[in-house]
């Protein structure tokens, strides 16, 4: 018989890893999925005001005002044709934000829209009080756009006047409600503010409380500069980063292993590797589709941040813990669903076992905010040392710290975390070189221990 | 789930890269195995199992359902480990021949979602096969298998018996020394079936050896030059068809008499020619005769008695070795649960 050359050991794995990274990575499943849905994602929330804003109908029509000093017409004609600046409008979007989303999205709408609105007003003012009447019927014609009545008391600095009367037709949109009374009530306070003899500019800059700029000084005499805000988003957004990037892939890894199983593809496969073959192969495939969604994801934030001129936020040293993290998490996390995907025989079957697995990942998760207000704490110094916490809580610890994590911690967590790597890929390794071979029912977790330490 | 198992894939497989030798068989034996036992929790499966299949041979395992059959073909790959005896695959283990060896296992698998020309490569190169002319040779043999033009589908999309076309053309693209099928015909239409047959015939042509089991006792009598029966993890019977012919060919005759058949073989039987004799519907008689007659005297005698339409030696039918053997040692069975009672 010819001579026939034969797959090498490493071949093989290779050759596994590739089907396994080409058969989930470079799907339209996965595109779709894991690409484009959150890329979509982003680009529908940063499109969603622009789209918005283009429907801000136009405010055409007259305004009456009853104003005896006959001063508020004027101030007010003028404040509504000049909209407020996109700095005015969020600065009162901080002061004042909506409570809840529909709110917020049609804020922010309108702060995108500022400038693009079509404003044709024309303003008549009366002098008469009794000219009320006169409006409200106007009003009710639909003549006129709104009417007001601004009592003189209301212009007098000594007086504690509050209250003007405003008169709307029913149908009036909210937002032109909202940009009416914005106009008359800053034409009065100028009013009043001009009444009183005070400048305005220094009103304004002495009723402006001042902002700190705070410095953390530790125990040992380091300083950091806090900014509060970017303090908890940013090791947050790392730990996601992280956990999002590995448990995808890691599932990936348990439905196909269980797919291999439920199809019975899985003894073909073995008749041509091994289960040791099949395992690497399969860890090394799923690492590299977790690699992409890293480099994918933590590349589309640090180009936001770059772009924001922010990059300062993430020093190089993190990126370099996020790698050597990201390898351990993923290790630690396929090993397990590895396990499981071997030992069951469908999907539903693996809810039952899956479930410990993910009551474990989830522990990170909730430990997020107690971590990162004191990485230095017992919490979070006794949770780096436990896997399969360890690399979600040292990366929640090294990049939230305002004062830095002792090095020794950082080096025995790194130590502490491969070596507990290594030690559950090895025992699921053991489970799925029986796991791959049983059918029927599956198997109780002190089972699967049990295979682990079948000769 | 049964525990109590061990895996034997794991030793050989965990170790460092396997380098198979291509050490010829020994003794021209492509299988060996010698006692092997199997058992799956309180089920004994395989009960000390020894045989010997001989290079380029085309040997058929046949046995009953749950005989220990595909139990048997999976210690032979090392899917599984005996509990006891020892393999020989290819003067080494299977493990480290897993590339020469084809197998076709008795639960039919396929990648569902995959194209069907991509699984056949990806099983081709898996076993060593070198990428340049592979999608060349897959479509040729497609071809060869009446599936032109489907390596560009999904495998879910063809029907049952062509994924198992295609994951018999898996088993064998690699051009292996040693072909394990495992129920190759279950499912499969006449004319398919026929291809299969055709196929298996290449293989051997080419010089492979070939293990499969069966059912079909008509395909088996066709094809084999070795059965191997297997019935409650016993070996009942291992022999080669020319062996079962000389012992079974000449027990009996089938005489079709121009007189009447029932008087006939009344008369058969006290002439004492024939030592069971049965009229069939048709006017034809089965004379079955008694060990160590002289057949020819037999006919000459049959002769005497009534003109023949026709006579002729009874051929061996596998069937009723199957059935005979299977009786026999289900009784055997039986009789030793008695006394162990």
């Amino acid at each position: 018989m010819p001579e026939r050359p034969q797959q090498s050991y490493f071949g093989k794995i290779f050759l596994i890893a590739w089907r396994e990274f080409r058969h989930t990575a470079l799907t339209k499943g996965f595109i779709f999925g894991a690409v484009a849905m959150p890329i979509l994602m982003f680009g529908v929330i940063g499109l969603m005001p622009a789209l918005l804003s283009k429907e801000v109908p136009a405010l055409v029509g007259t305004i009456v005002v009853v104003d005896p000093s006959g001063t508020i017409v004027p101030r007010a004609k003028a404040i509504l044709e000049k909209p407020p600046t996109a700095m005015e409008a969020m600065e009162e979007f901080a002061r004042n934000p909506p409570a809840d989303t529909g709110s917020q999205i049609n804020a922010a709408s309108e702060m995108a829209g500022i400038g693009s609105q079509k404003i044709e007003v024309t303003w008549r003012g009366e002098k008469a009080p009794g000219a009320v009447d006169g409006i409200k019927s106007e009003l009710k014609d639909g003549r006129i756009l709104a009417g007001a009545s601004i009592g003189a008391e209301l212009l007098d600095p000594s007086k504690d006047a509050k209250a003007f009367e405003l008169y709307i037709p029913s149908s009036l949109s909210p937002k032109h409600v909202k940009q009416i009374t914005r106009a008359l009530r800053q034409a009065v306070a100028d009013e009043r503010v001009a009444r009183s003899g005070v400048d305005k500019e220094l009103l304004s800059r002495l009723n402006n409380p001042p902002d700190p700029t705070t410095t953390r000084v530790s125990p040992k005499g380091t300083e950091a500069q806090e900014n509060t805000e970017l303090r908890f988003i940013v090791p947050g957004a790392f730990m996601f980063l992280l956990w999002i990037c590995v448990f995808t892939s890691a599932n990936y890894l348990l439905t196909t292993t269980i797919e291999e199983k439920s199809n019975k593809v899985m003894e073909v496969l073995l008749a041509a590797a091994s289960p040791m073959q099949l395992l690497a192969g399969k860890i090394l495939g799923y690492s590299m589709v977790s690699a992409v969604m890293l480099v994918m994801y933590g590349g589309l934030g640090l180009a936001g941040l770059s772009a924001v001129a922010m990059m300062d936020l993430v020093p190089p040293m993190h990126l370099v813990y996020l790698v050597i993290f990201f390898i351990m998490a993923y290790f630690m996390v396929s090993s397990m669903m590895a396990a499981v995907g071997s030992a069951v025989s469908d999907l539903r079957e693996a809810q039952s076992l899956v479930g410990p697995v993910m009551m474990l990942l989830i522990v990170p998760l909730m430990l997020w905010m107690p971590i990162i207000q004191n990485p230095n704490g017992p919490l979070a110094t006794i949770a780096g040392f436990v896997p399969p916490a360890i690399p979600f809580v040292m990366i929640l610890r090294l990049t939230a710290a305002t004062e830095p994590i002792p090095l020794w911690q950082t080096a025995l967590s790194i130590v502490w975390g491969f070596a507990c790597a290594f030690g559950m890929l090895w025992l699921a390794a053991r489970i799925f070189r029986v796991g791959v071979l049983m059918q029927g029912k599956p198997p109780t977790p002190r089972e699967l221990i049990k295979w682990a330490f079948v000769k | 789930m049964s525990l109590g198992m061990s895996f034997g894939t794991s030793s050989a497989s965990s170790s460092a890269p396997a380098a198979p030798s291509r050490a010829r068989p020994s003794g021209n034996a492509a299988v060996r195995i010698d006692n092997v036992m199997k058992r799956f929790g309180s089920v004994q499966a395989v009960k000390g199992i020894s045989l010997e299949i001989p290079e380029r041979s085309l040997c058929g395992f046949l046995g009953p359902n749950g005989a220990g059959k595909s139990t048997t073909i999976r210690m032979i790959m090392s899917i599984i480990s005996p509990d006891s005896g020892s393999v020989e695959v290819l003067g080494s283990s299977a493990l480290a021949m897993k590339d020469r060896i084809g197998y076709l296992p008795e639960e039919r698998g396929l990648y569902r979602k995959m194209k069907v020309g991509e699984f056949v490569g990806y099983m081709a190169k898996l076993k060593g096969v070198h990428p340049t002319g592979l999608a060349r040779r897959i479509d040729d043999w497609l071809e060869r298998l009446a599936l032109p033009g489907v390596s560009k589908r999904r495998c879910e999309e063809l029907s049952k018996g062509q994924q198992q076309k295609i994951q018999l053309l898996a088993s064998i693209i690699h051009a292996p020394d040693l072909l394990i099928l495992d129920e190759p015909f279950s499912g499969l239409d006449p004319i398919n079936g026929r291809l299969v047959t055709d196929l298996i015939r290449s293989e051997q042509a080419r010089g492979a050896t070939i293990i499969f089991s069966t059912h079909q006792m008509h395909t088996a009598e066709a094809l084999c030059d070795k059965v191997v029966l297997i019935n409650k993890g016993d070996k009942v019977l291992d022999a080669t068809l020319a062996e079962l012919r000389a012992k079974h060919d000449d027990r009996g005759l089938v005489c079709e008499p121009r007189t009447d058949a029932r008087t006939f073989a009344d008369a058969a039987l006290a002439r004492g020619i024939a030592t069971a004799a049965r009229a069939n519907d048709g006017g034809s008689v089965d004379l079955d005769l008694a060990p160590g007659t002289d057949a020819d005297a037999a006919m000459r005698a049959a002769l005497e008695i009534a003109p023949m339409r026709s006579m002729a030696l009874r051929r061996m039918n596998l069937d009723d070795v199957f059935v005979e053997l299977v009786g026999k040692s289900d009784g055997e069975h039986k009789k030793g649960a008695r006394i162990d009672a």
